[in-house]
């Protein structure tokens, strides 16, 4: 079983074909890398697999659960709502820029969607909690806002909130894109971390060494379309295409 | 004597305008927050009368508005209940003071929400739907509160505005405190002894929902970091 597959994902805005055919499948463990200049739709294609962009075309599948989809008005597929929301409770996204709920404590973001979406007891969230801000180290800040918190800080709660939703797979939409270069370190840590614990994960990132050394396999997108895929360190030490030569020169110079 | 014996009276006119105040505030909310999500449906039909309200109503006097929903109001319940059939429904001057300046007030209130809903940025709600979070509960877990924190300014001011306009229905015979005041100070040829105790107590009144509203702000505003000079 797989926990998840995605089949053929077709985006376009308008005219413009954002993503033209995208697959994946991550088995169990898999670290899958997603990398490619800006514009190549590597995050779109991220913010596809959960809905939070509506795919015109192609398949989802969380652990051998097909979502449903319709097409509406404008092309664009609906999902079913409820299964939706039972979809989005498996996957975990980690956003580029946190998206920490400001009005709520550390503790608070963390058990708030095991509360209120997965229906656990407060007791419960709270066990998940104090094990996962443990995990990325930052239990003794559950009482602060995100907002007094570094960046660095903020995507490790994010990670946390992640984790604490226990889901199949977690994706992570340039996870430390927003970060300052010092702070960088600490987010790829907690990443490299989860990694070695098993955990399926789909990473778009820029970051090459985490791209090289961590992920399992490594998809590189080029306009809207899987240019070269394979085992990081083959992919990297011999790249076959032309396009991704020329990423990965300007990308080490 | 208290007041020339007016005291009681003046009491009365200031617990009729406290509730005319608290009763329009809650209409105004509710209307506020319909136009505001109006507004910003994108949808043509529910955008065009949203902005029609909260530009018409903003753009004429309260004093003639009043008038107009009294006057007006009045004849349009008459020509409803002939046409049911049903018995006279006199519409009191305490209603049309509720619903005129609920109505006015709405269309403020409407544009401090809708500047309010935009504040809140989107990566917010998104985080929200990602975490399986119905559109009911992104609504009322991570939009309201954090809306109600940038639109709590506005409130302040807008009821302390809406608290003073109470004064006006005075012009259709409710018996508020300026009424009572106007009524007292006539007889007793001391309007302006009458006229200060007024001041008084709308000051009251407005001083006590400064200091709510500042304790409102301090309790919404949790996880703000706020600007240092």
């Amino acid at each position: 079983m797989y926990p998840l597959i995605v089949d053929d994902i077709h985006k376009s805005y308008g005219d413009h074909d954002v993503l033209k055919g995208v697959s994946l499948k991550a088995a169990k463990g898999d670290v899958i890398s997603m990398i490619g200049s800006s514009g190549s739709g590597k995050s779109t294609f991220l913010r596809c697999i959960n809905f939070l962009e509506k795919p015109n075309k192609g398949n989802i599948i969380v652990e051998d659960e097909k979502i449903v989809l319709k097409a509406d008005r404008t092309g664009a597929l609906q999902p079913d709502a409820v299964q939706l929301q039972r979809l989005r409770t498996r996957l975990a996204m980690v956003f580029q820029h946190f998206n920490l709920w400001a009005h709520m404590t550390v503790l608070e973001n963390v058990i708030e969607a095991p509360i209120h979406v997965l229906k656990i007891s407060k007791a419960d969230a709270m066990v998940r909690a104090e094990r996962y801000l443990e995990r990325v180290g930052l239990w003794k800040f559950r009482n602060s806002y995100p907002a007094h918190l570094s960046g660095g800080q903020q995507q490790r709660v994010a990670i946390a909130r992640a984790l604490a939703m226990e889901p199949s797979v977690l994706l992570f939409d340039e996870p430390t894109s927003a970060l300052d270069p010092e702070l960088v370190g600490e987010v790829l840590k907690v990443m490299k971390g989860l990694a070695e614990e098993g955990r399926t994960m789909v990473v778009v990132t820029h970051e090459m060494g985490f791209a090289r050394e961590v992920s399992t396999h490594l998809i590189f997108l080029h306009q809207g379309r899987i240019e070269e895929e394979g085992v990081p360190r083959e992919v990297f030490s011999a790249p076959k295409s032309e396009r991704l030569q020329q990423f990965l020169s300007g990308n080490l110079k | 004597m208290f007041l020339d014996g007016y005291g009681p009276a003046i009491l009365d006119g200031a617990w009729v305008t406290l509730r005319l105040a608290l009763l329009s505030l809650c209409l105004a909310f509710a209307a506020g927050l319909a136009g505001a999500a109006a507004k910003l449906s994108g949808t043509r039909i529910l955008v065009w009368p949203a902005t029609a309200y909260s530009t018409l109503f903003r753009g004429v006097p309260d004093l003639v508005m009043m008038l107009i929903v009294f006057y007006g109001g009045q004849v349009m319940v008459n020509q409803v209940t002939d046409a049911l059939e049903w018995d006279y429904v006199d519409l009191s001057p305490f209603i049309a003071g509720v619903l005129t300046i609920g109505v006015i007030f709405g269309a403020y209130f409407t544009e401090t929400f809708r500047g309010a809903f935009l504040a809140v940025p989107a990566g917010q709600m998104e985080a929200g739907r990602a975490y399986g979070m119905t559109s009911l509960q992104v609504f009322m877990r991570i939009l309201f509160p954090q809306m109600l924190r940038h639109a709590l300014p506005g409130i302040g001011n807008n009821w302390l505005v809406l608290v003073k306009s109470t004064a006006i229905v005075s012009m259709i015979g409710l018996a508020d405190m300026n009424f009572v005041a106007d009524q007292a100070g006539r007889t007793t040829h001391q309007p302006f002894l009458f006229y200060m105790v007024v001041c008084l107590l709308y000051l009251c009144v407005t001083s006590v929902s400064s200091w709510t509203l500042h304790r409102l702000e301090r309790r919404y505003s949790v996880g703000v970091r706020h600007a240092e000079f």
